[in-house]
C-alpha cells in the first residue's frame, strides 16, 4: 500500500481534504444524533399499550337535554352494545390508552400529606373492563358488579377497591411488587384502597408521560355529562360494527350527541403523530446530508482525478496498473473520510452530551459511532468509486503529451 | 532487444483518419543507444509510445526482447513497462506532492519490493545523479536540470534494460542540457539500451544510431560512421 506517500501528498495540499473531513464529520455527528432520536422515539412507539388495540374503537355521547337520564341511558346503551352479535366486551369509561386527555391522582402506600405520592392515570371501569380492553391479570383478581359504585361529576369520594399495573406496583413497592396486592394504598393522602389484582400491562393517555404503564383502574361509572364507550370486538369485526353502535347510539336517544368515535389505531396514530413526522424529517435530514457529502467526495475526487490525469499517465507509463491507480484515490479517500470519522466521533459525542444537557434526550448507544463511522467510509468509497474508475482509465500516453 | 516490424498507428475520428507511422519498421540492439529524430508531426512521439507500451498500435509486431507484447493484457503491460522501462519525459513529470525520495519511489512500489530494497536502490540511484542530499525537497524546489535527474533516477532505480527518454534535454538550458546528456551516455556506456526521441541534429550526434522519422516512416538511419564522418 502507498498510504505514506498518499498521505504527505494530501498534507501538501489538504484545504479540499480538511473541508470535506469536516462535513464528513458533521455529517457524522449530526447523524447519528438524529438516529439516537429515531431510535428512542420508535422505542418508545413500539412500547405495547398492553389493550387489544385492533379489535377496540371508542365513542363519545354526550347529554344535551335537561331530561337526559345520563344514568339509565348508560346501563340501556352498555346493555344493547354488549348484546350486539360480535362484539366481545364494552365498557363506559372516562377516557383511553394515548388518547391524550385522561385523569391522574397520586397514591402512597403510607397515610398523610406529609407522604409522597406516585402520580398514577386513572380509568373509571366495571367489571367488564379487563375483558373490553383484553387486560392480563397477573394476580389478584377482577372487580365484581358489586364492587362498581356511580361517580357524580362534583364527587371527591373514592371506592375500596383498584387494580393496578405492574409497573404502578413496582413504583409503590419496588422491593417486591406482589407486595401490592392486598395492600391498602391511598389517595388524595388519606383515603384508603385495598389493591384487588395487579394487571400486566396499559398504558396512560399521554405517551411523552415517564409513567405512562402507572395505570389505576377504578370500578366507577362516571355521570360526567360526557361519557365515552369503549367497544372491543371479535377479530376483523371493528369496522364493520363501528357504524352499527354509531347508529344504535344516535337512534336510541335524541337527547344527546354521539361523536369521536376512532379506533385504537387511529388513537395510536394520533398520539404519535408528532414522533412519526419527526423520525420522517430525520431520516429526509440524514439521507440529505449523506447526499450532499457523498457529492462533496465526488466533487472532490474529480477535481483531484482532472486536475492529476497527467500524473496518473505518468504513474501508469512507470507501471501502474488501472487497478493500482483506481486503489490510490480509493486510498486517498479512505484517509480523508478516515480523519472525518475520527474528528466525527468526538464532535458525535460532544453533540450528544450537549442535547442530553439541554433537551433531556437520552444518551446515544455507543455501538453506533463505530457503526456509523463504518457506514461513512463505506459512503465515501461508493463515491469515490466513479471519479476512481475514470482515473484508471487515463491511459499511460498521456504522459508524454505536452499539454 | 527491441524489434518493430511493419508497425501502422491509425487515429481514427468520425471524419478523420490520421497515419501516424506506416509500416515502420526498426530493430534495436542490447546496449545501443538510438536517437530518434524528425520534423513535429512525423510520429516520433507515437513511436516512442509505441516502443514504450504506452499505447497500442493497429497493426504490425513488436518484440520486446524477443516476446511479442501486442497481445499483453493492460496489466502485463503495465509490468513490463514497470520492469523493463524507463522513461524520461520532456517535462519531467515528477509528482509535484511528494519529495525527491518519494518521486524515485513510485514505480519501485508498484514493482512490490520491501522497504529495505526501495530504500538501497533509491538512495543508490540519487547518489548516481548526484542529488543524495536533495531526497527531502519538493520537485518545485530543484532547478530544471536537478528535476531531470530526479527524473532518471526514478527511471533507473528498476535497473530497466531499456531506457526512453522523450526530449529529454527539452526544457533546459544548453549547460543543464549537457550535464543529462552526459549522465545519459554513461547509463549507455553501462549496457542500458538508450531510445532517445530529439529535434535536436546535435544531440542526435552523440547517440550511436540516428533514425530519422519523416510521415510516420524511417527515412533515414545514420550509423555512427556516418554521423562522424558529416560532422
Amino acid at each position: 500500500m502507498q498510504i505514506g506517500p498518499i498521505w504527505r501528498a494530501l498534507m501538501r495540499n489538504k484545504t479540499g481534504a480538511i473541508l470535506i473531513a469536516l462535513q464528513v464529520a458533521v455529517t457524522m455527528a449530526i447523524m447519528v444524533n438524529a438516529i439516537s432520536i429515531i431510535q428512542s422515539r420508535a422505542e418508545s412507539m413500539a412500547r405495547p399499550s398492553g389493550v387489544d388495540e385492533p379489535n377496540i374503537f371508542h365513542i363519545v355521547s354526550v347529554g344535551y337535554t335537561e331530561d337526559f337520564d345520563e344514568r339509565s341511558v348508560i346501563e340501556q346503551d352498555l346493555a344493547a352494545i354488549r348484546a350486539m352479535p360480535g362484539v366481545i366486551d364494552a365498557i363506559q369509561t372516562n377516557s383511553v390508552p394515548l388518547s391524550g386527555g385522561g385523569w391522574s391522582m397520586g397514591l402512597q402506600t403510607e397515610p398523610g400529606a406529609d407522604q409522597d405520592g406516585v402520580g398514577v392515570a386513572v380509568y373509571f371501569v366495571d367489571e367488564h373492563g379487563l375483558d373490553t380492553y383484553g387486560l392480563k391479570l397477573v394476580a389478584g383478581e377482577n372487580f365484581t358488579p358489586g364492587d362498581v359504585e356511580w361517580r357524580e361529576r362534583q364527587a371527591t369520594d373514592w371506592p375500596s377497591t383498584t387494580l393496578l399495573t405492574q409497573a404502578m406496583a413496582e413504583q409503590l413497592f419496588p422491593d417486591n411488587w406482589r407486595d401490592a396486592l392486598g395492600a391498602t394504598v391511598y389517595i388524595n393522602d388519606d383515603e384508603p384502597l385495598v389493591v384487588k389484582g395487579i394487571i400486566e400491562r396499559m398504558q396512560a393517555a399521554w405517551n411523552g408521560w415517564d409513567g405512562v404503564e402507572r395505570v389505576m383502574l377504578v370500578p366507577q361509572h362516571t355521570l360526567f355529562g360526557s361519557t365515552r364507550y369503549v367497544i372491543r370486538t371479535e377479530p376483523g369485526q371493528r369496522d364493520s360494527l363501528m357504524p352499527e353502535v354509531e347508529k344504535l347510539l344516535a337512534d336510541s336517544n335524541r337527547d344527546r350527541i354521539v361523536r369521536g368515535m376512532q379506533t385504537m389505531t387511529e388513537t395510536r396514530e394520533r398520539s404519535y403523530r408528532g414522533d412519526s413526522s419527526m423520525i420522517k424529517l430525520l431520516t429526509f435530514t440524514i439521507v440529505l446530508l449523506l447526499v450532499i457529502t457523498s457529492l462533496g467526495i465526488v466533487g472532490l475526487a474529480s477535481f483531484s482525478v482532472s486536475r492529476r490525469t497527467k500524473q496518473i499517465g505518468t504513474r501508469r507509463a512507470l507501471g501502474a496498473s488501472k487497478s493500482s491507480i483506481a486503489r490510490y484515490f480509493m486510498t486517498e479517500n479512505v484517509l480523508i473520510s478516515g480523519v472525518g470519522v475520527a474528528l466525527g466521533a468526538v464532535l458525535t459525542v460532544g453533540l450528544n452530551m450537549l442535547l442530553v444537557d439541554a433537551f433531556g434526550l437520552d444518551r446515544l448507544e455507543i455501538w453506533l459511532v463505530p457503526a456509523a463511522m463504518l457506514v461513512l467510509l463505506l459512503v465515501g468509497q461508493l463515491a469515490v468509486f466513479g471519479p476512481a474508475r475514470r482515473a484508471a482509465g487515463v491511459p499511460p500516453a498521456v504522459a508524454t503529451r505536452t499539454i | 532487444m527491441l524489434s518493430m516490424q511493419n508497425i501502422s498507428m491509425v487515429y481514427r475520428t468520425d471524419t478523420v483518419e490520421t497515419h501516424a507511422l506506416r509500416e515502420f519498421s526498426l530493430e534495436v540492439g542490447e546496449g545501443e543507444f538510438v536517437a530518434v529524430t524528425g520534423p513535429s508531426g512525423s510520429g516520433k512521439t507515437t513511436f516512442l509510445n509505441i516502443a514504450g507500451l504506452l499505447e497500442r498500435f493497429t497493426s504490425g509486431k513488436y518484440l520486446l526482447d524477443g516476446k511479442d507484447v501486442s497481445s499483453l493484457s493492460d496489466s502485463d503491460t503495465s509490468k513490463v513497462r514497470n520492469e523493463k522501462i524507463g522513461f524520461v519525459f520532456q517535462g519531467f513529470n515528477l509528482i509535484p506532492d511528494l519529495n525527491v525520495f518519494d518521486n524515485v519511489d513510485v514505480p519501485l512500489r508498484y514493482r512490490g519490493f520491501d522497504t529495505a530494497e526501495r530504500k538501497r536502490r533509491i538512495e543508490g540511484v540519487l547518489e548516481r545523479v548526484g542529488l543524495s542530499s536533495r531526497a527531502k525537497h519538493l520537485p518545485s524546489q530543484l532547478s530544471g536540470g536537478q528535476q531531470q535527474r530526479v527524473a532518471i533516477a526514478r527511471a533507473l532505480a528498476g535497473e530497466p534494460r531499456f531506457l526512453l527518454a522523450d526530449e529529454p534535454t527539452g526544457n533546459l538550458d544548453s549547460h543543464m542540457a549537457e550535464s543529462i546528456m552526459a549522465l545519459i551516455e554513461e547509463i549507455n556506456a553501462g549496457g542500458t539500451t538508450v531510445i532517445m526521441v530529439t529535434h535536436d541534429p546535435a544531440l542526435a550526434e552523440r547517440a550511436g544510431r540516428n533514425v530519422h522519422i519523416r510521415d510516420g516512416q524511417v527515412s533515414d538511419v545514420e550509423t555512427d560512421v556516418q554521423l562522424v564522418a558529416n560532422a
